[in-house]
């Protein structure tokens, strides 16, 4: 071996020993089975091993991915102090800019629109400052506040969710992206993530006001010609157009919460039309003994007559309003078979505590001994204050219901068996213990200090990820042997030379993925495809020169020598360009993008290491051996 | 073995006949793209829904349409047998595309899951994991944002890139190499706005990766002229340009089939969610081969030969 070139060899050397260093976890990670990584899961060597391996995206191995928004509009009347209609009047004329230009910051069309209404902001927030620019500044600090308190809080609720390495991370200022990898249960993550709004203790109208309101409500509905003329129409009207239709009349497709046109009739009716002449309202409601069922095709009716003026007054009048619980349940109907239902509840329409007063809520079974033994329960302790005035609460509303709100809706109605003095309730009553689990996760998580909105959402089956990766792996199989084949074929002995350069290529490109703990997506595969053949244009640059430098007459080390030269600065002149475009998606993608540019990237970087400096130390070794005359390309 | 012997075609002379054929199918995309009222957008750039499930047996587009033409969730009834439905990947699988809705149901996507399962009762696995392939559900706001995201991506790169060859060569082939980028990435969106696919985030991503690649190759000629303008001062700039492209040829169209021939792989083994990831790309790859050829150089010649007269 020459010795000019035993640099060059100790550096190849060392950098293929740090290649196979760096891969080995990924490639040990890959050959284990269920068994054995449960195995090291218990024994804590797990975690070390998987810091180590390129990880799967969520296209790969499934899972959900969550952008949750705050609402900051209802947070700012959350943080708003004698609120008047010209304040509400303001909030909802942002509100409504929003939704045209849904990009559009909200603070700033706060600012523009408090100036055109002339609202002195420290009349609402005189925590806050004294003119308005100082607020909004304060204001805007206390919506970063708040969603870094949402994020501390979701990271409890996820962690108790049970989910293997899930990702929470804040977006900008007022987003956060969750990503739980293989939940497929999309609906009690949901239910988790989104039950962020103020947790709230309702106390339940008892059932005689309950049905007074009732009667009330038909009554002023019975006298309402638009939903008197409803029966007699005949059913036809297409869905598309009730919902152009102006809310003030509801069409009878809403009513009757369906719109299979005259089939509906046949089709075990919603309502009895009879009954519903006489009492639109509660022909729509089922008695569930204790609470008022909506079957799930009433829902939207039943909200309907619920936001109407003439139903607010009476509501008003009683000083109650109606929550639905947060889930619809299977009830029996008297014909034996089985509807989802949700619960309507009629609650005084002032909470009597907040969530805020939670200390702790815990998941147990009831102890031995106890009239709960062996029966999921949930603990729920409060602080001083917050036990003051629960006294009190219970202590006045013996035998009724209170309701757990949260987010304006029911989670769950205990009666109220005693005057609770301690601070410390005891609530039984769930199905299992994954429910009362549910429940004391809620109750924990107490007030959020904002509410938020999941503004994107996108679920992968486990069967279209494994697809991916089967057929991703299958491309890079095929491709690559395809352009190896092919070089070979082309320039023969020459051509080993490259595929053997690609080859390494591609090992590299992984092991830096690896040690970056960089994901890889489903994008970042197509990416190393794409690395495969953009990578072996260096070479074929090369190859294309020492063939004409050899047709010229050279000799073969001497054609090497100024095809290497000649095509260095263009390959790095034609690579700068793909790398600065990988920079820039880099930059401004997301994700599964953010995985294809890493790659691109670092395959490129890595392409001009191995196609030009490994083949050409193969190259010198070669021309520079005694007795060498032809070079085979 | 050499599939290209030493050439002498003279691109220069035809470069009349290619920009006719440019600017006819230039012309095409624009048109469709006029007449559609520009390229069809993804859910990720307009906001929606977008569920795809598997059945377990073949199934009609036009039954599934059926069933959605009469949709009741919470009590809310809605009509989508207007909307994109259409087979994923097989006849097995179905996708369903919805425009946002303001004020939709709660977790209205997996509600139409839901429907789609219900409906179908003997066509479906038994567990709906097994049902669900993926759905997504994009706010208008996130749609909005990444639309502006998108297009400051496309115009930081081909700034940058604009800047990099003007340090590297001249400001003409920068001018070149930017006119054949746009020319690129105009007959893709054409093309994909004629065979009516769907631009979506990982489509963008194909046209960044295109504008590289074309870049790549056009750059590539770009070098040799440099190099030969250097060495021969005496001949008519054109003919130079002319052996220039003709000494690289014999790499340009190697490079050109190995990158065709994996990204072909990648279309047909691929997978459906890359499919018009791959797809873009193979037309990128020709298109972008082309161009270095026959946009790029001609233009810098144009711009040579009106500079020095």
């Amino acid at each position: 071996m020459n010795s000019k070139l035993a640099p060059r060899f100790l550096i190849i050397g060392l950098v293929l020993i740090w290649a196979i260093w760096a891969i080995w976890p990924t490639f040990q990670y890959q050959r284990l089975s269920d068994a054995e990584k449960e195995m090291l899961r218990e024994e804590g060597k797990l975690a070390q091993i998987e810091s180590r391996t390129i990880k799967q995206g969520l296209d790969l191995k499934g899972g959900m991915y969550i952008v949750l928004e705050v609402d900051l509009p209802t947070l700012m009347e959350t943080l708003a102090e004698n609120k008047d209609g010209k304040f509400n009047r303001s909030i909802a004329s942002v509100r409504n800019q929003l939704k045209r230009i849904p990009e559009a910051n909200f603070f700033t069309l706060f600012t523009t629109t408090s100036g055109e209404n002339n609202l002195k902001l420290s009349r609402y927030y005189y925590d806050y400052g004294s003119n308005n620019s100082d607020i909004i500044v304060a204001l805007q600090d206390e919506a970063e506040d708040a969603i870094n308190r949402v994020l501390e809080i979701l990271v409890n609720r996820v962690d108790q969710f049970g989910v293997a390495e899930p990702t929470i991370q804040k977006q900008g200022n007022q987003r956060i992206i969750v990503e739980l990898a293989g939940v497929q249960d999309s609906e009690r993550a949901r239910t988790l993530l989104e039950s962020t709004a103020l947790l709230e203790f309702f106390i339940v109208k008892d059932i005689n006001t309950t049905n007074q309101l009732m009667v009330r409500i038909d009554q002023v509905l019975k006298g309402d010609e638009s939903i008197a003329a409803v029966t007699k129409t005949t059913i036809d009207k297409k869905s598309n157009e009730f919902q152009e239709s102006d809310d003030q009349t509801i069409s009878v497709s809403e009513l009757f919460g369906e719109t299979e046109g005259s089939e509906a009739s046949s089709d075990s009716a919603v309502v009895d039309e009879n009954i519903f002449a006489e009492r639109p309202f509660s022909a729509m409601l089922r008695n569930l003994g204790q609470t008022i069922g909506v079957p799930e095709k009433n829902v939207y009716a039943v909200k309907k007559i619920l936001e109407r003026p003439e139903v607010q007054e009476k509501l008003a009048a009683v000083g109650g309003m109606f929550l639905f619980s947060n889930k619809a349940e299977e009830y029996p109907l008297v014909d034996g078979t089985l509807e989802m239902m949700y619960s309507l509840f009629l609650v005084e329409d002032a909470a009597e505590l907040t969530g805020g007063v939670v200390e702790e809520a815990k998941a147990n079974l009831g102890s031995q001994g106890s009239t709960s033994a062996g029966q999921p329960i949930v603990n729920l302790t409060m602080n001083s204050d917050g036990a003051r005035k629960w006294s009190i609460v219970t202590g006045s509303n013996v035998g009724r219901q209170v309701a757990l709100v949260l987010d304006k809706k029911v989670h769950m109605a205990p009666n109220i068996r005693e005057k609770i003095s301690g601070g410390s309730t005891l609530i039984e009553g769930f199905a299992d213990i994954n429910e009362a689990k549910d429940i004391a996760i809620v109750l924990r998580a107490g007030a959020l200090p904002a509410p938020v909105d999941i503004i994107e959402e996108r679920v992968i089956g486990p069967s279209l990820g494994a697809d991916s990766v089967r057929s991703g792996t299958l491309s890079i199989i095929i491709g690559l042997g395809l352009v190896l084949v092919f070089m070979i074929i082309y320039y023969r002995f020459s051509g080993l030379i490259a595929d053997f350069a690609l080859i390494w290529n591609i090992v590299l490109v992984l092991a830096v993925l690896a040690s970056l703990q960089a994901t890889l997506t489903l994008p970042g595969i197509a990416g190393l495809i794409l690395t495969v053949g953009m990578s072996i244009d260096a070479n074929v640059i090369i190859f294309e020169r020492i063939r004409e430098e050899l047709r010229k007459g050279k000799t073969p080390k001497a054609a090497v020598k100024s095809g290497y030269d000649r095509a260095l600065t263009t390959i790095i002149d034609a690579n700068m360009t793909t790398v600065i475009a990988a920079l820039v998606l880099w930059q401004f993608g997301t994700g599964p993008i953010k995985g294809f540019a890493t790659v691109l990237f670092w395959g490129i970087l890595i392409s001009m290491f191995t196609a030009i400096f490994v083949t050409r130390t193969i190259f010198n070794s070669l021309t520079s051996r005694k007795g060498f005359t032809k070079l085979s390309i | 073995m050499r599939i290209i012997k030493e050439t002498n075609i003279n691109f220069m002379g035809q470069r009349k006949l290619s920009a006719i054929l440019s600017a006819f199918v230039i012309l095409a995309g624009v048109i469709s793209l006029i007449i559609n009222g520009g390229p069809k957008l993804s859910i990720d750039f307009k906001g929606g829904i977008l569920v795809s499930v598997q059945y377990t047996e073949p199934m009609d587009v036009t039954a599934i349409r059926t069933s959605l033409g009469k949709i009741n969730i919470d009590g809310q009834s809605f009509d989508f047998s207007r909307e994109e439905i259409k087979h994923f990947g097989g006849p097995d699988a179905v996708s369903v595309r919805v425009p946002h809705i303001d004020d939709a149901p709660e977790n209205f996507a997996q509600k139409i899951v839901d429907h789609l399962y219900d409906s179908f009762p003997g066509q479906v696995p038994d567990n709906k994991t097994d049902f669900i392939l993926g759905k997504g559900s994009v706010g208008p706001k996130i749609g909005a944002e990444l639309s502006g995201k998108a297009l400051m991506a496309i115009i930081s790169a081909l700034g940058l890139i604009l800047l990099y060859i003007s340090i590297r060569f001249e400001f003409r082939f920068a001018l070149g190499a930017i006119a054949a980028l746009a020319h690129d990435v105009l007959i893709t969106l054409g093309i994909f706005s004629l065979l009516g696919f769907e631009i979506s985030l990982p489509i963008i991503a194909a046209f960044l990766t295109i504008v590289g690649y074309s870049l790549n190759d056009t750059i590539v000629i770009f070098d040799r002229i440099r190099e030969n303008v250097k060495a021969s001062k005496r001949e008519a700039y054109h003919t130079i340009v002319n052996h220039s492209i003709n000494d690289s040829l014999s790499r340009t169209i190697i490079t050109s089939l190995t990158t065709f021939f994996v990204v072909l792989v990648l279309w047909l083994f691929g997978g459906e969610v890359i499919h018009n990831f791959a797809f873009a790309m193979i037309i990128g790859v020709i298109v972008g081969t082309y161009s270095s050829i026959y946009i790029a150089s001609p233009i810098v010649v144009h711009l040579h030969e009106t500079a020095t007269k």
